[in-house]
């Protein structure tokens, strides 16, 4: 696997946390470090499986695009506390709590 | 075609008191109010038209009403299949994330949709999220997408490389594929040209026929003519008059020449 690339090696991550048919799956800065059109390619067989399997996801991303494409809702959390919950797109249309406004307006500027 | 107002008794959306403001916690938490206690009611079959000038409140209402803006206090009730109401505002994130799909929809000015999908397969999906089979799905995709003279070619095509005006039609298709209860309508026609215009208003004077309530915001004031049952004035942030399309685009008119 060290000759792998990084799109080879999240789908062979992405192959072993499914293998066992897990009703939910942990998502950790699935595409990171990944070129943009390997980033693409990685989401789109992210969000298939998600539908296919009707599996239930948590993902952890800096990048509001894979938030706005994975998510339904979103957790804003700040040093170890949630600060605000919310549906995704009132979150990035009206965040609430200032550290969220801060975050919104940083990533849409 | 004109309806009566006391043709509709049965309400399927009730708006109370709805107020919405902006806390800017980044610009010295400057405080701005965009709706300051909205009340109306929209029936099913009806189609209302919310007019006034820009920054009266239109899209914020619209955007409140869907929870997009989180309201500040008052109450929206919804209508559900066995005739009790819920409070959208008081609703817990999964369970209107869950009526949205298939109860109430939006169709804005702008078309937001999943990256690198088809035109095809956005309208498609929207049926099959409202619970169509995907067969019936994707029948229902092709009559709407023909609807509103979307050319063929574009079908398989990822929607992200459309035109303003063709992927305004694409958002309307998947808007209005098997109609939710509450159709929200935010400039749904303002990049069209003419005859792909008029195909789109046909298309949403079909809705109210269908039962479905829609609550409407045009630019243009023939489009309200043409489609409304009842238009409400906005002004400030709350309702300044409503009445017939007539009355009340007569008064619009005349504050605008």
């Amino acid at each position: 696997m060290k000759s792998f690339s990084g799109g080879m090696k999240q789908r062979v991550q992405l192959a072993k946390a499914l293998a066992n048919r897990p009703p939910i799956v942990l998502l950790d800065e699935p595409t990171t470090g990944l070129d943009a059109s390997v980033a693409a390619g990685v989401l789109d067989l992210i969000r298939g499986l998600l539908e296919e399997f009707g599996l239930a996801a948590v993902v952890v991303s800096h990048d509001f695009s894979v938030i706005e494409m994975l998510t339904n809702r979103c957790i804003v959390m700040n040093h170890g506390r949630v600060v605000e919950s919310a549906l995704t797109d009132q979150l990035l249309e009206d965040p609430h709590h200032p550290y969220s406004q801060k975050l919104v307006s940083a990533a849409r500027a | 075609m004109s309806h009566s107002t006391n043709a509709f008794d049965q309400v399927v959306l009730d708006v109370r008191n709805l107020r919405k403001q902006f806390v800017l916690h980044t610009i010295d938490s400057r405080i701005v109010e965009a709706l300051n206690g909205v009340s109306l009611k929209v029936s099913a079959g009806e189609h209302v038209a919310l007019a006034g000038t820009s920054g009266a409140g239109k899209s914020s209402l619209l955007k409140s009403i869907y929870r997009t803006y989180k309201p500040t206090s008052g109450e929206v009730f919804l209508k559900l299949d066995d005739d009790s109401f819920v409070d959208l505002i008081s609703l817990t994130d999964s369970e209107l994330a869950t009526l949205r799909g298939t109860q109430i929809g939006y169709v804005s000015q702008f078309l937001r949709a999943q990256p690198r999908r088809s035109t095809f397969e956005i309208v498609t999906k929207a049926g099959i999220q409202r619970g169509m089979d995907s067969d019936t799905a994707k029948q229902a995709a092709a009559y709407s997408l023909q609807r509103l003279n979307l050319d063929e070619a574009l079908w398989d095509v990822s929607a992200s490389m459309l035109s303003g005006g063709e992927k305004q039609r694409v958002n309307l298709a998947a808007g209005t594929i098997s109609p939710p209860r509450l159709l929200l309508l935010d400039e749904p026609v303002s990049a069209l040209d003419p005859v792909n215009r008029e195909s789109a208003l046909e298309l949403i004077g079909t809705l109210t026929d269908q039962g479905v309530a829609v609550l409407a915001v045009f630019h243009d004031i023939d489009a309200m003519e043409r489609l409304a049952s009842r238009v409400i004035v906005l002004r400030n942030g709350v309702v300044d008059y409503e009445g017939s399309p007539k009355e009340t685009l007569e008064r619009l008119e005349g504050v605008a020449r």
